[in-house]
């Protein structure tokens, strides 16, 4: 048995009758950082949700480190350490900084919030302003801060680069390569030059199939993905 | 060939009726085909729509009123009558129609059933000095016999109810395979995708509401003129559940779940009522049971078997439109 | 002009009916915010309050007694019917939770039946003395009444801003799948939201006990006002409950003082005329869509 922090064998993924994922084979190893890219509609953000345990696989086997994540819930997957940290950039904007801040630590019992405050200094100032008043850039620091308590194995991130300005885009790069000491990384990205600047591996989806895999490291360009867009 | 086909459905369901009809005592017969009516729009609207209505006791109570006021006030004719009844559905539904299909479905449902309760204070308090309150308006003896079948008699009526509910049913199925029954469903499942076809979600809504309410209405203008009797109690908020339970009883938006769930309820209200007295207990039960159940009601689950039973019999038999088991949608 | 004794008495019992009304639209609305359900049962829990009000009152003689046995059995009651059909359904469309609602409210009203019967049964009120409020006897009950339904809506503003758990739940109103995502057991925050919510109801049946007959449909009966309150404010909204039950109360009040049938058809207007404004309700989030 590997001691992957993810393997995903033959996943088939569907929202209700219309199939999104095709046998979908993926594997995620310890302190990884893979990039996931291809065009919209190409089931990127179907396969995190599907890791993450909020749609459930038609077929296929999702197991993290042995254990099947199949059929758990999604709270129970995120408290064995994979966190999923998705494209809407949705912070909950009634509460403030510091309150989404506690419900991490809340649900995660790390009540440590330096990590995130060394990646993120900005969040220091914000700390008592609601987070709907944020910019883009600072609910993505946000939720990945959020995502960061507990330290988490695998993290699940969703287009995070998204509308965001170059230079947060540039910070956000550095921010993954530090997370990527302690943990694996899956982000999903239509950014090149950042996705490739950081992976180890990349897998391209196109229409629900794996397209192709990337693995050695001077192929890993933006000039040898940009097919897959 | 696809002519008869087409008929073929309704005619064995409405066959099977009157043969129903040798065994019953008539005036259950008579409170089946009116409760089915009844039902319907209800059906319609949560199967094809997507608007779940506790409200429908307020149009029925609409159409019942229509057809009092004309009998009690105006004129003798009861078939004039049940039309001044359809005429007041379609008015009203016409006025809160606009309104109501804005809204979201949750909204929707409450909204109506408050429009039930206001309806039933209406007729027992505001309006007394015409509706006479809870005594009622009689005019079972205003009502002159009309021609060629008397529908003032229960078997005279008999026929004529089951005439207006073999339309109603050959309405729906015609509704069901149009465009007009496609664009509702499409409403139902995705807003946005029939806006980009083109089509006018309000406009659509708002003609299946008016479709759907003015069919309720017309089943209390039925009630009325074979009970020669209305009050408020029609419309009290513990009858709003009779079709919202038939509907989930036959099977949400199949054609012939109201015919099969009106007969069971009635023949079980009747049986329970008898045996045990206590029919909120077991009606109330029943409802949660089903919808645990899978919510496919009794028709939903009958209807998959028939079709294959009739498809073993005559291979070559087309399969027929798909199927309507639609039931609720999941989120 | 209305005589300003009467104006003042009816104004106090607005606010009182206000009171019972929000005490039952926090929890619908509240269960609506975070379950995305609507949640009809909870008029069974407020006539179990009620029912519990008086017998517990007529075996003990006290009524307030009654009032914390009717909590308590309602909330366990709503615990039950939560785990059993509730977690079920969660997942499914919002019709589908009104409908299966609608079921435990009629079987509820079934049971009743069977245990009480249909006579209408009159529970004592705990407090008779009146107060003299600017020449007007006002029955110091109803007051009561008012600042406890005050002290709630208080309470339920501490727990969802200072808790934790009231912070995880503001959250999931917002959002439930971020919340899950997380890492929080998204479950066990519904279950406490639905028991809160059936306590409350049951608190409402209770305190509106000595106000009327206790009778099995008396749940039906407040049902249509309860509804206006909640869709006035907006499915999902504390403060909007808050606002439109008081608001609900005194036009059922001053209304019915002007002319009777008023009391019924005045809040229905209103209504209407607040969805033709703005449909989702006063305070109502149009994209709280799951």
């Amino acid at each position: 048995m590997s001691k992957n922090v993810l393997t995903v064998n033959g996943l088939d993924a569907a929202y209700g009758e219309s199939k999104v994922l095709f046998d979908i084979s993926i594997a995620v190893e310890e302190r990884q950082v893979v990039g996931c890219v291809g065009r919209n509609g190409a089931g990127k953000s179907t396969l995190l949700k599907s890791i993450a345990g909020f749609l459930r696989p038609k077929a296929g086997t999702i197991e993290s480190e042995g254990v099947d994540l199949i059929g758990r819930t999604a709270f129970a997957i995120a408290n064995m350490g994979v966190k999923y940290v998705p494209q809407d950039k949705k912070v909950f904007s009634d509460l403030t900084v510091r309150e989404n801040l506690e419900l991490g630590s809340y649900a995660s019992g790390d009540y440590n919030w330096d990590p995130v405050l060394v990646f993120f200094p900005k969040l220091k100032v914000l700390m008592d302003r609601k987070a709907g008043y944020l910019s883009g850039g600072e609910r993505q620091m946000l939720m990945i801060g959020r995502a960061i308590l507990g330290n988490p194995k695998l993290l699940l991130v969703d287009e995070p680069t998204e509308g965001l300005a170059p230079s947060i885009v540039s910070h956000l790069k550095d921010v993954f390569r530090e997370i990527s000491k302690t943990a694996a990384l899956i982000i999903v990205e239509q950014n090149l030059p950042m996705i490739c600047g950081i992976s180890d591996k990349i897998y391209a989806l196109n229409e629900g199939r794996m397209v192709a895999e990337i693995t050695e490291r001077d192929r890993i360009t933006p000039e040898e993905c940009e097919p897959y867009l | 060939m696809n002519v008869l086909r087409w008929w073929s459905g309704l005619l064995v369901a409405f066959g099977l009726l009157i043969v129903l009809r040798i065994f019953l005592p008539l005036p259950f017969n008579n409170e089946i085909v009116i409760f089915a009516v009844y039902v319907i729009g209800c059906n319609f609207l949560l199967g094809r729509v997507g608007f779940i209505s506790f409200g429908q006791p307020a149009y029925l109570a609409i159409g019942a009123y229509g057809t009092a006021f004309y009998l009690y006030y105006v004129g003798t004719n009861p078939l004039v009558g049940v039309l001044m009844g359809i005429l007041a559905g379609v008015v009203i539904s016409t006025i809160v129609g606009p309104l109501f299909v804005r809204l979201r479905s949750d909204y929707f449902a409450l909204v109506n059933l408050a429009l039930a309760i206001i309806v039933f204070f209406m007729m027992q308090k505001v309006l007394a000095d015409w509706t006479f309150g809870d005594d009622g308006l009689w005019f079972l003896t205003n009502m002159d016999p009309t021609p060629v079948i008397d529908i003032t008699r229960p078997a005279g009526f008999y026929v004529f109810a089951l005439f207006v509910a073999f339309l109603v049913w050959a309405l729906y199925k015609y509704l069901d395979d149009s465009i007009f029954g496609a664009c509702c469903l499409a409403a139902k499942i995705n807003d946005d995708k029939v806006r980009f076809l083109g089509y006018n979600n309000f406009h659509i809504r708002l003609l299946a509401f008016v479709i759907a309410n003015t069919t309720t209405a017309l089943a209390g203008a039925l009630y009325a003129v074979y009970l020669g009797f209305v009050s408020p109690e029609m419309t009290s908020a513990a009858r709003a559940a009779d079709p919202v339970v038939v509907t989930i009883l036959g099977g949400v938006g199949s054609l012939y779940g109201p015919l099969v769930g009106a007969i069971a309820y009635t023949g079980m209200k009747d049986l329970i009522s008898q045996a045990i007295g206590n029919w909120e207990l077991v009606i109330g039960f029943l409802l949660v049971f089903i919808m645990l159940a899978g919510e496919k009601g009794i028709w939903g689950s009958l209807e998959p078997l028939l079709k294959r039973l009739v498809s073993r019999e005559r291979p070559a038999a087309v399969a027929g439109p798909a199927t309507t088991d639609a039931g609720v949608e999941s989120r | 002009m209305i005589d300003p004794h009467l104006l003042l008495s009816g104004v106090i019992f607005g606010l009182s009916m206000g009171s019972i009304f929000f005490l039952m639209a926090i929890g619908l609305s509240l269960c609506f915010g975070l379950m995305r359900i609507i949640s009809l049962d909870q008029l069974l829990y407020y006539a179990i309050g009620a029912y519990l009000t008086y017998t517990i009152s007529s075996l003990v003689g006290n009524v307030w007694i009654g009032v914390l046995a009717g909590v308590a059995v309602s909330g366990l009651t709503a615990f039950l019917i939560e785990r059993f059909v509730f977690l079920r359904i969660y997942a499914r469309d919002i019709t589908f939770s009104m409908i299966t609602s609608f079921g435990i409210l009629i079987g509820g009203i079934g049971v009743i039946k069977a245990i009480w019967g249909l006579v209408p049964r009159p529970v004592e009120v705990p407090i008779e003395a009146q107060i003299n409020l600017l020449g007007t006897e006002i029955p110091i009950y109803r007051l009561v009444v008012i600042a406890i339904a005050i002290a709630v809506y208080w309470g339920i503003w501490l727990f969802l801003n200072k808790t934790i758990i009231g912070k995880a739940i503001r959250a999931g109103i917002e959002d439930v799948e971020h919340v899950e995502g997380l890492g929080i057991n998204v479950y066990r925050l519904f279950t406490l939201t639905f028991v809160i919510a059936g306590a409350m109801s049951g608190l409402a049946g209770g305190l509106n006990a000595p106000l009327i007959m206790v009778d099995p449909n008396m749940g039906l009966e407040i049902l249509a006002f309860v509804f206006m309150v909640v869709i006035i404010g907006g499915l999902g909204s504390i403060k909007g409950t808050f606002v439109s039950a008081f608001l609900v109360g005194q036009v059922v009040s001053i209304g019915s003082l002007i002319y009777a049938p008023l009391a019924q058809m005045a809040p229905f207007a209103i209504m209407l005329l607040i969805l033709l404004i703005k449909p989702t309700g006063l305070y109502g989030s149009a994209m709280l869509k799951r």
